[in-house]
């Protein structure tokens, strides 16, 4: 049984999925296909509801 | 202190967020002017990678032992700044943070002048505070690795599996006598058309085998003393009491169907709620000729703004079961919106209207009107009132917060909305966490979701708990209430009184009635240092000297 | 399940990650510009570029193929000349990553439905018409606008005014010179030429002389009509633009509902004169916050909910979309000019999907998404792998987030099980 895990993409769900199983002490192996991570989130300029700054 | 005081102070741009209303040059200029400040730089974008690196750099180079940025908010990036000052190799608690953007460029973005006169006391009074800084180290705290789920729904069960799963032991409370929650009183799950309660009992039925599961029906918790890694809870089962060492709580209590008393001439009979009807279709006692269901009965109105998310699908399925019972059966829903987001949801939508289930859209300025034997309804698109027969009416209503979610609230030193429904530390980034560390939340408790979400949250919630259940020792943040003057305490426990976190009590020593703080559970509020007549109790990094200073620096005119 | 073996293709950035600081100086010397994918298409970028400024990891990347060196074979190397950190790196190669895992999460998210398959919409025809993401690179801050709205056409006119004074400059270059050589003014030989002259060399003159009045006078008119322009105020939002379609999408995007209120609140709160009319069946604002939210819109920043789908958008004066709808509260045709069209286009699988889910074995929906349960709502159809956020169906940030933390539960329970100093004894 391998103990690491694969995350394929970066954005949003994949960053937290990797943060969490990193804090868990768990090894994260993160692939993602554009020049940085954030995805479609990084392209937002605000998030509803709170309008909060999307990075 | 010897020590000679080297600030250094970064300006940020933040795009133009910053710049495009505050004059940014003029504001790192001035910084160079302010006592203590050996260096200055403004940042396109202090948090990105390169803005970190030349913090890093110039803490190094330029021997800077106390930092300061200007910039946006340190809710979201004083964590950020405060690693890249332990990587620089600075104390993080060496580090001021100015907020020149949501508390001023963002609003003042029509005046450019006045802003930038605001900035620059901010920033003046940043500098004055940083001088006065102390260097703190993280406090430490055992975990003990143990949780409690409260709930025993199906996102209490799933919550508590998965934990189990992991190998911790885990509490199941449940006030009633049974597990399963909702899922009991319904007849059938979409688009699955599995048999809710046969999934819910599936469920308790692995609860009660895993040996990591412990299991507490019949049983009310009276009181929860602690913090997180160090909780201690007090529970009743059928009159006798029982006491418990926890190290994470999980609220999974679930919410309760609204009774619209006094709605449309509901009785319970031949005007019923969903739920009721769920309990008709599952005895098999369904015998209507002609249905009329109504949307948002008692919500999204001034009572209750919200929209309960699930209503439009639970009378979307329902209608299509009682077309398979009897595809004769007149089922028409009047609707303001019809909720069917997501991939699932539409085509189950569809295939109502193709089992012909009839939609009408109400104007809420003109709702139906129930009567004997029919129901009027204006018709936006005939443009008159139409009239529609019926020998049963079903109203679905929202769900509301269950009656407990007071209390708990209260036990655990939790939030509630305005809604009454449990409130979680950010809406999009930590939406299952709350504010108050080591206390997690999923399913209804939380909102209205349906079982996939339910089950997703309870999953994701075990996951979060998961964190700190796997850490022997939990580390705090030094930002806490301590007690800096021990004699001038005399115990007169106004400050424990007010703490809303729990995180002081009165002890009896040697010098008589002191208080003690508890740091873990300590927020860092200020209430009791603000409160504390005498002065005993500080805020780290908030004390009166350095609020003081920061007065005075603004009281200064500036340069 | 348990040990799966990834072969990951890591593609040339043709930058030395560690050495690269991300200062810039390599874009700003970089003579070739390329079309702006992060700014959805508005704009561009140089050929070596940082995909967005606050980007993770803070390096640069050569965009190969419009790269003069390394995709048209000229001979360029100015950013490698200009480096400081001597980051560039011509000769890297793509490489083969080989990854063993317990455990995959998939969280290949989701990418924007493309309006121009819908000609009625005229999105891709009509300048001012565009869609959500587009539109979210004008609101923001950091995008290519700095966050004015400034209308499509005005920034495709200002191409054209910088491109038509780019001729202007060639060509009054090359009718001074003609004028200085041989002593005569230009508007003798187009008198000339018009009185019979036949000399090509003369023709040729007048021709340029002509034809650079004639770009002259344009420009005048072009730079009234810019100066004449303002940012846009009248805003139309269309929704369900691929979505909840028998043509396209059956399905419902979950979030543009939600999507569309907010832009028209953050353009309302940048200028207080913008309008919006949001065109929808229904308005589906079912999370938390989210109906209050909408309320607040309408009673706060000038929006108008209209419930009636969209017929068609049609071009008129001033480059202004017209938008052509049933009113279905009044029962009525109408139609109504705007200054710009926002279309609220579905959220569709993202293009690697298909294959990704072939690579990985796991079963797709009928609607090309990743398969889940409803019951397991994270795992995929094989074990051990997980899938989390838009790739397995539209969901909004705090749904992706919450399920992303669902799906690290379980795949750590996958690859660690019940520690061992802590399992229970049974």
């Amino acid at each position: 049984m391998n103990k690491d895990v694969l995350v394929i993409g970066g954005g949003i769900a994949g960053i937290q999925a990797s943060l969490d199983l990193a804090e868990m002490g768990i090894q994260v192996h993160m692939v993602e296909r554009l020049p940085s991570i954030g995805g479609k989130m990084a392209q937002l300029d605000k998030t509803f509801p709170t309008n909060d700054c999307a990075i | 202190m010897a020590e000679e005081m080297r600030i250094g102070v970064f300006v940020c741009d933040c795009g133009s967020n910053i710049a495009g209303y505050l004059d940014v040059k003029s504001l790192a200029e001035y910084a160079k002017t302010l006592p203590n400040v050996v260096f200055v730089k403004e940042n396109l974008y202090t948090c990105s990678e390169n803005g970190i690196n030349e913090i890093k750099a110039a803490i190094k180079e330029q021997h800077l032992n106390r930092v300061v940025v200007a910039s946006c908010t340190p809710r979201t990036h004083e964590p950020l700044f405060r690693g890249t000052c332990a990587e620089g190799g600075l104390n993080p608690y060496l580090f001021e943070m100015v907020n020149i953007r949501d508390q001023c460029s963002w609003v003042h973005m029509q005046e450019r002048e006045t802003g930038t006169n605001k900035a620059r006391d901010l920033i003046r009074m940043g500098v004055a505070k940083a001088a006065l800084l102390k260097p703190q180290e993280p406090i430490q705290s055992p975990m003990d690795p143990k949780a409690m789920v409260i709930g025993g729904g199906i996102a209490g069960m799933t919550a508590a599996l998965a934990i189990a799963n992991r190998g911790y032991e885990v509490t199941l409370v449940e006030k009633s006598a049974d597990l399963g929650g909702l899922l009991l009183k319904l007849d059938k799950l979409a688009p699955s058309g599995a048999d809710a309660a046969a999934i819910a009992l599936k469920q308790a039925d692995a609860v009660r085998r895993h040996p990591n599961i412990r299991l507490l029906t019949s049983t009310v918790i009276d009181e929860v003393k602690g913090y997180i890694g160090n909780f201690n809870v007090s529970t009743s089962t059928n009159g006798s009491n029982d006491q418990f060492p926890i190290g994470i709580i999980v609220v999974a209590t679930g919410a309760q169907v609204f009774k619209p008393a006094g709605l449309y001439g509901y009785d319970g009979r031949k005007v019923i709620t969903q739920l009721e009807l769920e309990e008709v279709l599952k005895s098999k006692a369904f015998a209507a000729k002609n249905v009329v269901m109504i949307q948002c009965v008692g919500a999204r109105n001034d009572e209750r703004k919200y929209c309960s998310r699930i209503c439009c699908m639970v009378a979307i399925k329902n209608a299509i079961e009682i077309k398979q019972v009897n595809p004769e059966t007149g089922v028409r829903i009047l609707y303001r919106d019809i909720q069917a987001y997501g991939t699932e949801n539409e085509a189950l939508f569809q295939h109502a209207k193709e089992l012909g289930v009839i939609f009408i859209k109400y104007d809420p300025a003109r709702p139906p009107k129930v009567e004997d034997g029919k129901v009027m309804i204006y018709h936006d698109l005939l443009g008159r009132e139409i009239v529609l027969p019926q020998d049963l009416v079903v109203l679905s209503t929202p769900l509301v917060a269950g009656e407990d979610n007071e209390a708990i609230s209260r036990l655990l030193r939790v939030s509630l909305d305005g809604n009454k429904f449990f409130l979680e530390a950010h809406v999009k980034l930590k939406p299952l966490d709350f504010a108050t560390d080591g206390i997690y939340l999923c399913g209804n408790a939380h909102y209205p979701a349906t079982v996939r979400e339910a089950v997703s949250q309870a999953l994701g919630a075990a996951s979060r708990a998961s964190i700190p259940l796997s850490r022997r020792v939990m580390s705090v943040e030094p930002i806490v209430s301590t007690l800096v003057d021990e004699d001038a305490c005399r115990g007169c426990g106004l400050c424990a009184a007010l703490c809303p976190y729990g995180a002081l009590e009165i002890v009896r020593g040697e010098k008589g009635r002191k208080v003690r703080v508890i740091p873990v559970a300590c927020k860092g509020c200020g209430v009791c240092a603000a409160t504390c007549y005498q002065h005993a109790l500080s805020v780290n990094s908030y004390t009166d000297l350095q609020i003081g200073e920061q007065i005075k620096a603004f009281l200064e005119e500036s340069a | 399940m348990g040990n799966f073996k990834i072969n990951v293709k890591r593609k040339a950035r043709y930058v030395n990650e560690d050495l690269c600081t991300g200062c810039g100086s390599c874009a700003e010397k970089c003579p070739t510009m390329a079309v702006d994918v992060f700014n959805a298409g508005i704009g561009q970028r140089k050929a070596i570029y940082k995909y967005f400024a606050q980007g993770i990891p803070s390096v640069f990347t050569i965009d190969a193929p419009n790269c003069r060196q390394l995709g048209q074979g000229k001979k360029c190397g100015v950013c490698a000349k200009t480096c400081q950190a001597k980051a560039i790196d011509f000769e890297q190669k793509d490489a083969t990553v080989e990854v063993e895992a317990g455990a995959i999460v998939i969280a290949s998210g989701y990418d924007v439905f493309d309006p121009s398959v819908i000609p009625e919409y005229g999105y891709g025809r009509i300048d001012n018409v565009v869609t959500a993401l587009e539109f979210e690179r004008l609101l923001s801050a950091s995008g290519p606008t700095s966050g004015h709205l400034d209308r499509p056409s005005e920034l495709a006119l200002e191409k054209e005014i910088e491109e038509s004074e780019k001729e202007v400059r060639k060509l009054s270059g090359r009718v001074k010179q003609l004028e200085e050589k041989q002593g005569k003014n230009s508007a003798q030989v187009i008198e000339e030429v018009k009185a019979g002259a036949s000399d090509p060399a003369l023709l040729e003159w007048a021709k340029q002389a002509e034809s650079l009045a004639g770009i002259e006078t344009r420009l005048e008119a072009m730079h009234h009509k810019k100066a004449a322009a303002t940012t846009a105020r009248k805003l139309a939002f269309i929704q369900c633009v691929g979505s909840r379609d028998f043509r396209f999408n059956k399905f419902c995007s979950s979030y543009c509902c939600m999507h569309s209120v907010k832009e028209a609140m953050i353009a309302n709160e940048h200028d207080r004169e913008v309008h919006s009319s949001i065109f929808c069946m229904d308005l589906r604002a079912v999370g938390r916050g989210f109906e209050e939210y909408k309320l607040r819109g309408g009673l706060q920043a000038n929006i108008e909910y209209v419930r009636g789908r969209v017929a068609e958008i049609t071009e008129g004066e001033a480059k202004n979309p017209i938008v052509w709808y049933e009113c279905t509260t009044d029962r009525q045709v109408k139609s109504q000019v705007f200054d710009m069209v926002v279309l609220a286009s579905a959220c569709v699988p993202s293009a690697g999907t298909a294959k990704l889910a072939q690579l990985a074995g796991v079963e797709l929906d009928a609607n090309g998404f990743i398969k889940t349960d409803s019951l397991m709502p994270l795992a995929a159809s094989r074990p051990g792998i997980f899938v989390c956020g838009c790739a397995q169906g539209p969901m909004d940030i705090p749904e992706s987030v919450a399920q992303a933390s669902s799906a690290a539960a379980c795949a750590a329970e996958v690859v660690i099980g019940a520690p061992a100093e802590l399992r229970a004894t049974a």
